[in-house]
């Protein structure tokens, strides 16, 4: 407790001083949470978005990810009534996407439309109106940028149509859908208008080319099943699909986004550096300017431990106060820095770099205060072995 | 003139040159396909489509090194190109396209151009090379934006730490500036000379930033062009960079010095020897 009452002594003794290597260490340690958030941030909230509605495999064209080409499932029927077979398999949810156009009155709008087998599907929460139900081909569900560029609310009759002819400025297919419900898409981009409808509807107006094709089908296994061995089996059975867990998908993820890992470490090394270089300087400083007052303590018989004791407590202090305020500076300047990340087109709009996560943040927390005691070492180790006689002589009158 | 373009992921296995039977058309592959996987000119592959349909022998025609592009580089997939007629009968859509780039005669105002074909537009849209152009590097636009804030976060943090060394670095001389002021050297003298003590240390401090900088630059460079196989500069050090750091980190120790100086002359001697008040 007297280390403790004699570290915040000293640190009062200068302040404004003090006050700068706080605040030089709180900017230290918010770089350093930015950088612990951003480094995983993103793949932990990928993996959420994929996991939020309980499908734990995906299956897309061999060689592709989800979404990631225009390439289709053929025989989707077939395929889905295959992976039904398996034991462990609950749920199948095919999922079509394709480009369409929609109209609305004089509007019209290119929309990306989504075939989805209402009664299971894993791609849209609603958000007002009501759902399709299983048996409805005529109707539609809007996001909200679809519905704001076609100006249709809930109870409005649009119009469908693909396989457009550029040459002969039509559309190979056309169907009035009705309204039922505005729904928010979790893997949209913002801003991104789009459209679902029931998969065979998607596929009739996609024409021969889309006939019995889906873009994805999303599996939901049994919660006490194997996942790892579904997932190998299900690969052995259809060696012409790719078949991806949400770690595999977060994997792939992950692979491009190497960028942001490397340069989170790197970033984070510097403000751990900046901590080192702050609290070791000052700490140096202070040594220097009380070795009279550190002879004196060693004449009556201070230990060479305690000596050493307080100096570290005065680095550990300085990095417990920094840090704590480097993380309420770090969390602001991290919801700051996720506006302009998220803001890259394509993402989707559930997506965040920064996630604040207990485990990574009490790392961070604990590499900040042992770089603290760290950098007060080398003053501490000084401290202990001042020269009693030498010292008091330089320092006295 | 119209240039077409198709695009798809297509399935490539490779075959003895016994098994090829059908009739072969031509490809080129890049550099990196080629020794990731051995293939060289006069080889034969298989080609399909991931949607299905059947298998095609292809003859690699060339190997191509395609220009570097930074929009692709994290996503480490082969590039192939066919001839177009080759892509649309494989994916099974004969006489489709994704996009065209259309040139336009010599004179012909772009806007104008696009406008009058957009009025007729059905089932396609069209946009202008600046709009796409501007369109396609949001992405790096996004990235520029987020290595700003970083550099603001990064300047803010330097400020700070140079303030605070300048400060402890004059504290310590307290009693140096005591004598000096005891033999009579006047306040301003010795602000000037702790201001230009500053200055030396920001100008000795920004030399040696940069030539870290220059090395880490050229590291960060050599490790990410290996990485990815590309000619791509990462890290790009031009004369306004250093200008511009240099006059910073001159202006911030400056700033730093002066206001450590004046805490330090604006005291009594006394006070700074340490007898009084």
């Amino acid at each position: 407790m007297m280390t403790w009452r004699w570290a915040i002594r000293d640190l009062l003794r200068h302040p404004t001083r003090s006050a700068l290597s706080l605040l030089g260490v709180a900017v230290a340690a918010a770089l350093l949470l930015d950088m612990v958030m951003l480094s995983g941030g993103i793949e932990r909230s990928f993996g959420e978005l994929l996991r939020s509605r309980g499908y734990q495999l995906r299956i897309s064209p061999l060689g592709t990810l989800p979404f990631d080409t225009e390439a289709t499932l053929g025989d989707v029927t077939a395929l889905t009534v295959a992976l039904r077979r398996d034991p462990a398999v609950r749920e199948v949810a095919p999922v079509l996407g394709s480009t369409m156009q929609g109209a609305h009155g004089a509007i019209a709008a290119s929309l990306v439309t989504y075939g989805v087998t209402p009664t299971s599907q894993g791609i849209y929460t609603l958000e007002s109106g009501r759902d399709l139900t299983a048996t409805d081909t005529v109707g539609i569900l809007l996001s909200v940028p679809a519905a704001t560029r076609l100006g249709a609310a809930v109870g409005d009759t649009v119009s469908l149509r693909g396989r457009l002819d550029p040459q002969m400025a039509n559309a190979g297919a056309e169907r009035r859908v009705l309204v039922r419900g505005i729904v928010r898409f979790l893997y949209d981009a913002r801003e991104q208008p789009s459209v679902a409808v029931a998969l065979a509807a998607a596929q009739r107006l996609g024409g021969p080319d889309l006939t019995d094709r889906a873009s994805v089908l999303m599996v939901r296994i049994d919660e006490a099943s194997d996942l790892t061995a579904v997932t190998a089996r299900l690969r052995a059975a259809h060696a012409d699909v790719a078949v991806n867990s949400i770690d595999d998908l977060v994997a792939q993820f992950r692979l491009r986004l190497t960028y942001f890992r490397q340069l989170s470490l790197i970033l984070g090394s510097i403000s751990l550096v900046v901590t080192v270089l702050l609290v070791g300087t000052l700490l140096a400083i202070t040594v220097n300017e009380r070795s009279g007052e550190i002879a004196t303590l060693r004449a009556i018989g201070v230990a060479r431990m305690n000596i050493a004791r307080q100096v570290l407590v005065q680095g550990l202090l300085l990095s417990v106060l920094g840090g704590a305020a480097g993380m309420v500076l770090g969390l602001g300047t991290a919801r700051w820095l996720d506006a302009i990340l998220t803001s890259f087109p394509g993402l989707p709009a559930a997506i965040s770099f920064f996630v604040a996560e207990p485990a990574p943040l009490a790392i961070a927390a604990a590499t900040l205060l042992l770089t603290g005691v760290l950098a007060g070492l080398p003053s501490a180790w000084r401290a202990a072995s001042t020269p009693i006689a030498a010292a008091l002589r330089s320092d006295a009158p | 003139m119209l240039r077409r373009l198709a695009s798809c992921v297509v399935l490539i296995t490779v075959l003895w040159p016994g098994h090829a039977k059908a009739q072969r058309i031509g490809i080129a592959i890049e550099q990196r396909l080629a020794e990731a996987s051995g293939l060289a000119v006069g080889d034969t592959l298989s080609v399909a489509s991931p949607n299905g349909g059947p298998r095609r022998p292809a003859v690699v025609a060339a190997i191509i090194e395609p220009r570097a592009d930074p929009a692709t580089i994290l996503r480490k997939e082969y590039r192939v190109r066919f001839h177009l007629a080759d892509l649309a009968e494989l994916l099974g859509q004969p006489d489709r396209i994704d996009r065209a780039a259309i040139l336009l005669q010599p004179g012909v105002d772009p806007d104008s151009a696009r406008a009058l074909l957009d009025r007729t537009a059905f089932g396609y849209e069209l946009h202008g090379t600046a709009a796409l152009a501007a369109s396609s590097s949001t992405t790096f636009l996004v990235v520029s934006r987020f290595h700003r804030a970083i550099a603001i976060i990064s300047v803010l943090a330097s400020a700070i730490f140079l303030l605070c060394l300048m400060l402890l670095k004059v504290d310590a001389r307290r009693q140096d500036v005591a004598m000096l002021r005891f033999i009579g050297i006047s306040r301003r003298t010795v602000f000037i000379a702790l201001l230009l003590e500053a200055g030396v240390i920001a100008a000795v401090g920004g030399v040696l930033g940069i030539g870290i900088a220059a090395l880490t630059s050229a590291a960060v460079n050599a490790f990410y062009q290996q990485t990815f196989a590309t000619t791509l500069i990462f890290s790009l050090l031009t004369w306004r960079t250093i200008v511009e750091a240099a006059l910073l980190g001159l202006v911030l120790g400056l700033g730093a010095g002066a206001l450590a100086a004046w805490r330090l002359v604006r005291l009594p001697p006394l006070v700074l020897w340490g007898r009084a008040g």
